[in-house]
């Protein structure tokens, strides 16, 4: 201990010396890191599972269903129709079932009517979609079934901006001037990447404010801001004839949860969906060739083609970058080293070993690993901050947990080490003598 | 103390061999202050860097204490330097950030000295150099003929076995250089075995012993001159 508070204030002393050349080699050392660590972090939370305690149950189900007779259309599309979910939907298979689409809406309270309405994030599910992805209360419960209600299950968040309180349940909401009342609220919650809604490459983005019943939206032509495929649709736009419209044409718009807690339970989904498309051609529908989809939640975003690219493109500049960086430092810290020779080869002829001397290198690099990673991570929030102007849809993936922190310290002084390796295995193996006749 | 026998140095570069040393035998007692002289070249400072070990050997033996430093490990040579040989250079090598009892110190945290121990030994160093009341000062603040009193003050602070100074008086005038001799000759006085490399002739004729070198060979007259017992 007393001999690492020595070396740690001898590496000080080596610092002050040349104050410059360190600096440099620090900068463009945290520079290479900060890069790397701001990428690394969007590429953590987008790939990480978010739901490690069930995502093994969890599937997204698509039917080929769509009309016109297409031979080789396999695929089916990324959303379906309301009359596909009913079909999919109370098999008695699936633990847990639920509908969506994101939509959004202005928003106010009954008791500040005045107030001009704040837009709030919609989602728009079915009562199971809480169970579906452990979404935790704080007050109240989901919907007692999934029929149409003027009720609202809402966000922390939104109970604290709208009402300053989260005890708000029974209380009334101005949802697009439709008066709800909230029967939930929510704890703190979020899933990242948040994987039941990867069309559009949306699954970076925050949890939604607000949820409401399915059937209510319909009813009240509430619409998806992601994707609305109507496909062989003969309306008129009169908005009075919509529900009805919506109900009973390709007007897709949704995506199809199931929670299938075994094997055998997705065994028996594919089979039940099978016998679907069977019973759907018999009756002289489903025109195209079987195209079931059972998506498990991780491979979701493959699966509707909703990868990141342009994340994996930074990561591999990240880390290039990142690479020249550490040559580069590395150069500096050896210049550094050889001007530092003299002293090492004094102290070898001073008795000390080679490995005395790599403990003082060891506090060389604890001691540029701690300025390192500081250094690092102010430019990787400055990178986070950059790329999530740049990709807006990345902003909630800009922070870090301990076990991150953890990863990306031991990281810095794996890199600290390389940085030094050589030059230290230089300094402690050249000879002698040479330094020391002046 | 030191025996080495038929001990040969070859220096190569990409073009040239230098014989530095040639087949030199040389046996140093325990208490001796043996100088040794010889022309620019000649493989003094080669020498005396072979016996402190900061340079290996071609052929020969060599004994130290009685024990061969062929085969050492880095480890066990490390340990040699720092117990048992005291190393005085002509340059000082002082570290220049370093308070004199830094620098002092500084080999002794090598050998695992508590720190009260090293403190013990560096303030008798600074005590027997006559020094002791700048132990806080930088080499920077000190005479040429002060730093090299701080430098054998490091040397001796292990309380080595043997002293090797190469050239310790070369970068100081004469008055300078007198102190130091004299204090070098307490030093053996008090038991401490040392080599000294020197051009200077009066400082060779003080030495209880002259080993002179020519052209990597040592001069067979002086290698068998009797010892003279104390001074
Ligand atoms: N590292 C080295 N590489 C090549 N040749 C060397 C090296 N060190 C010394 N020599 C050569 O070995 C010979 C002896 O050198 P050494 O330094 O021992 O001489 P010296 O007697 O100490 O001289 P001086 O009195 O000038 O200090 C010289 O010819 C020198 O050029
Ligand atoms: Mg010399």
């Amino acid at each position: 201990m007393e001999t690492l508070i020595h070396n740690l204030k001898l590496s000080w002393h080596s610092i002050q010396r040349a104050p410059l050349p360190y600096a440099l080699t620090l900068l463009i050392l945290s520079l290479g890191l900060g890069t790397f660590f701001s990428n690394a972090t969007l590429y953590y939370w987008m790939n990480r599972d978010p739901i490690p305690e069930k995502s093994q149950t969890l599937f997204m189900a698509r039917l080929n269903s769509l009309p016109g007779d297409c031979t080789d259309c396999f695929e089916p599309p990324r959303v379906i129709s309301y009359m596909d979910v009913q079909k999919m939907s109370g098999s008695g298979i699936t633990s847990a079932e639920a509908a969506m689409f994101s939509s959004n809406a202005y928003a106010k309270t009954l008791e500040n009517q005045q107030a001009t309405p704040s837009q709030v994030e919609l989602r728009v599910t079915q009562r199971d979609f809480f169970k579906l992805f452990n979404v935790p209360f704080l007050q109240g419960e989901t919907w007692p079934d999934n029929k149409a209600r003027m009720e609202v299950v809402i966000s922390k968040n939104t109970a604290i901006k709208f009402f300053s309180r989260t005890d708000v349940v029974g209380q009334d909401m101005l949802l697009d001037d439709k008066l709800y009342k909230v029967i939930g609220v929510l704890d703190d919650w979020s899933m990242l990447p948040r994987l039941y809604d990867v069309n559009g490459r949306r699954s970076a983005e925050p949890a939604e404010d607000i949820y409401i019943p399915l059937e209510t939206a319909y009813d009240l032509a509430i619409q998806s801001n992601t994707q609305n495929s109507f496909t062989d649709v003969d309306w008129d736009g009169n908005m009075a004839t919509y529900p009805q419209m919506a109900r009973t044409n390709f007007a897709n718009m949704l995506q199809f949860w199931v929670q299938l807690d075994s094997p055998e339970k997705v065994q028996q989904y594919q089979q039940f969906l099978k016998n679907l498309v069977q019973d759907e051609k018999a009756a002289g529908r489903h025109p195209r060739p079987e195209g079931n989809k059972l998506d498990n939640i991780l491979d979701i975003q493959k699966a509707m083609r909703a990868t990141n690219d342009q994340l994996d493109a930074f990561a591999l500049v990240a880390s290039l970058f990142l690479l020249v960086c550490v040559v580069n430092a590395s150069h500096l810290s050896l210049n550094r080293y050889m001007a530092n020779q003299y002293e090492f080869s004094l102290r070898r002829a001073l008795g000390a070993s080679r490995w005395q001397l790599q403990s003082q290198i060891m506090a060389d690099v604890l001691l540029s690993s701690v300025l390192a990673f500081a250094a690092a991570l102010v430019f990787a929030q400055l990178g986070l901050w950059t790329i999530n102007s740049l990709l807006p849809g990345t902003r909630a993936l800009a922070s870090w947990d301990w076990q991150m922190l953890g990863v990306m310290a031991l990281f810095v002084v794996l890199v600290s080490y390389l940085v030094t390796l050589y030059p230290a295995l230089k300094t402690s193996f050249s000879p002698l003598n040479q330094q020391l006749k002046q | 103390m030191i025996k080495i026998n038929n001990l040969s140095k070859i220096f190569r570069t990409d073009l040239i061999e230098t014989h530095a040393l040639r087949q030199i035998n040389l046996q140093v007692n325990e208490g001796e202050f043996a100088a040794l002289t010889g022309p620019s070249g000649s493989g003094k400072s080669t020498l005396l860097n072979v016996l402190g070990t900061l340079e290996s050997f071609d052929q020969g033996d060599y004994l130290l204490d009685g024990r061969s430093v062929k085969g050492l490990s880095d480890r066990e040579l490390s340990a040699l330097r720092n117990e048992k040989i005291g190393f005085i250079f002509q340059g000082f090598n002082l570290i220049k950030d370093f308070s004199l009892f830094d620098n002092i110190e500084l080999p002794l945290r090598y050998r695992g000295f508590s720190s009260t121990e090293r403190k013990r030994r560096v303030e008798q160093a600074l005590e027997t150099v006559g020094l002791a009341a700048r132990r806080d000062y930088h080499p920077s603040q000190l005479s040429g003929g002060q730093q090299q009193r701080v430098a054998i003050a490091r040397a001796i602070a292990g309380e080595p076995r043997i002293l090797l100074a190469d050239e310790p008086t070369g970068n100081l005038d004469s008055l300078m250089a007198r102190q130091v001799m004299e204090l070098l000759e307490k030093i053996n006085q008090q038991g401490c075995t040392i080599l000294m490399v020197t051009h200077d002739p009066d400082q060779a004729r003080r030495a209880n012993r002259h080993i002179q070198i020519v052209d990597g060979q040592l001069n067979d007259s002086s290698m068998y001159e009797p010892l003279a017992a104390g001074a």
